[in-house]
């Protein structure tokens, strides 16, 4: 079901995305890659997938942040953060998300020893928000070891199952939907996804995106963050 | 060899199902049968007081004998199903490796250490338990799900890397990989 969930999504192409030119552009920050960007051009181009890619703008979404209380806007992000942005929900129950969370909890500590946590944010946004509520995204940050403290980690949760399915679909060319989860034993439900992590820099351009996030390789994506963020 | 070796290790992912070896891939990319991978820098993490363990530090991985790590947390079922086999592998193998269990939860910040022990207590664990508070080993070692495992040479080099629970016979399997050179 997943494989499904992930050849629709490709199959889903062309008309959200807008493709940027990748060669002979004059960037601002950096040399021989898209406009805007700081990183060259990914080795794999990924312009045709329904998701943002190198090159894009960064989805303006706006959405509660359940333990600040705080409306964390990627827009209002935008002259200050560099982001790394990826989507989960906690009762997650095979390991894609731990994956994912692993890997920004990772960038988040890096950041940390090396001075420029204030320049990054870290948004988790839950698709899950029936589930997922302050209490149990709390929880889940300590089990997990998510420094909350550090102000510049959100998890995002939309004010509704719906309303967050369609800002996935809307907004990240994302296919979310609910589905029984008998095979399991502690759950009714889950949501087949793609694990997707997306890098972009503090002008809210894409950097890189990560398709197989879970799978990508930890220092490569700390690698590539460190260099968006410290350009 | 090799060859067999991979072809056993992807069955045996396969007959996992839906669990976390399915969803995270398994093998990373970096390990795709290439023949040198490149030796792992070592982190040094600290040890936790708990039954086969204790109150220390540990550099992973050793840099002078082959080391087994298997990745897990308290809040990892799969993980509790996993601590018997490890125990059998442990009593089988784990002579001729350095072999450690390693948690990249928070122990002592977010985590309190009692927690970890507590936990290891009730899966009997009895052997070497340390923590990666800043999941530095975790990256490079490129962990995806829980439980995690990997079996590196005495160079340093990953030989067997994987996720998902598994079978004494495979982790022993897996770690013996380690061994041949």
């Amino acid at each position: 079901m997943d494989r499904r969930t992930y050849l629709r999504s490709l199959a889903a192409t062309g008309a959200a995305t807008t493709t940027t030119a990748t060669a002979g552009c004059l960037g601002v920050l950096g040399a021989g890659g898209a406009e805007g960007t700081v990183l060259g051009p990914p080795e794999r181009d990924l312009s045709e997938a329904s998701h943002p890619s190198y090159g894009d703008e960064m989805p303006h979404i706006t959405v509660p942040d359940p333990i600040t209380g705080e409306e964390v806007s990627t827009e209002g992000l935008e002259g200050e953060r560099a982001v790394l942005w990826t989507s989960f929900y906690t009762n997650c129950p095979d390991g894609v998300c731990p994956a994912l969370i692993l890997r920004l909890r990772r960038a988040q500590e890096y950041a940390a020893e090396q001075g420029f946590g204030d320049e990054a944010a870290f948004l988790a946004l839950t698709f899950d928000p029936e589930r997922d509520t302050a209490e149990v995204l709390r929880e889940y940050a300590g089990q997990r070891g998510v420094d909350l403290g550090a102000g510049n980690w959100h998890f995002l949760r939309p004010e509704s199952y719906e309303r967050g399915q369609e800002l996935m679909d809307e907004e990240f060319g994302l296919v979310i939907e609910k589905r029984d989860a008998d095979e399991y034993q502690n759950i009714e439900y889950r949501f087949p996804h793609v694990g997707i992590i997306l890098l972009a820099n503090e002008d809210g351009i894409v950097e890189r995106v990560y398709p197989r996030g879970p799978q990508t390789d930890v220092e490569r994506i700390v690698d590539d963050f460190e260099r968006v963020v410290t350009a | 060899m090799r060859r067999r070796h991979l072809l056993a290790g992807l069955a045996s992912v396969g007959a996992l199902g839906g669990a976390g070896a399915v969803a995270t891939g398994g093998v990373p990319d970096a390990l795709g049968g290439g023949d040198a991978p490149e030796p792992i820098e070592p982190v040094t993490l600290d040890t936790i007081e708990a039954p086969g363990s204790r109150d220390g530090e540990v550099t992973l991985p050793a840099p002078d004998r082959p080391t087994f790590v298997d990745f897990f947390a308290t809040w990892c079922k799969p993980c509790v199903e996993q601590m018997p086999d490890l125990a059998e592998a442990h009593d089988r193998i784990g002579d001729e490796a350095l072999f450690v269990s390693v948690t990249p939860q928070d122990v002592g910040g977010s985590v309190s250490e009692e927690k970890v022990v507590n936990w290891w207590r009730e899966n009997d664990g009895d052997w070497l338990v340390a923590a990666d508070v800043t999941t530095a080993l975790a990256a490079r070692l490129n962990v995806g799900g829980y439980p995690s495992a990997r079996a590196i040479d005495a160079s340093g080099r990953v030989r067997w890397a994987t996720s998902g629970t598994h079978t004494t016979e495979e982790l022993v399997e897996g770690i013996e990989r380690a061994l041949d050179r």
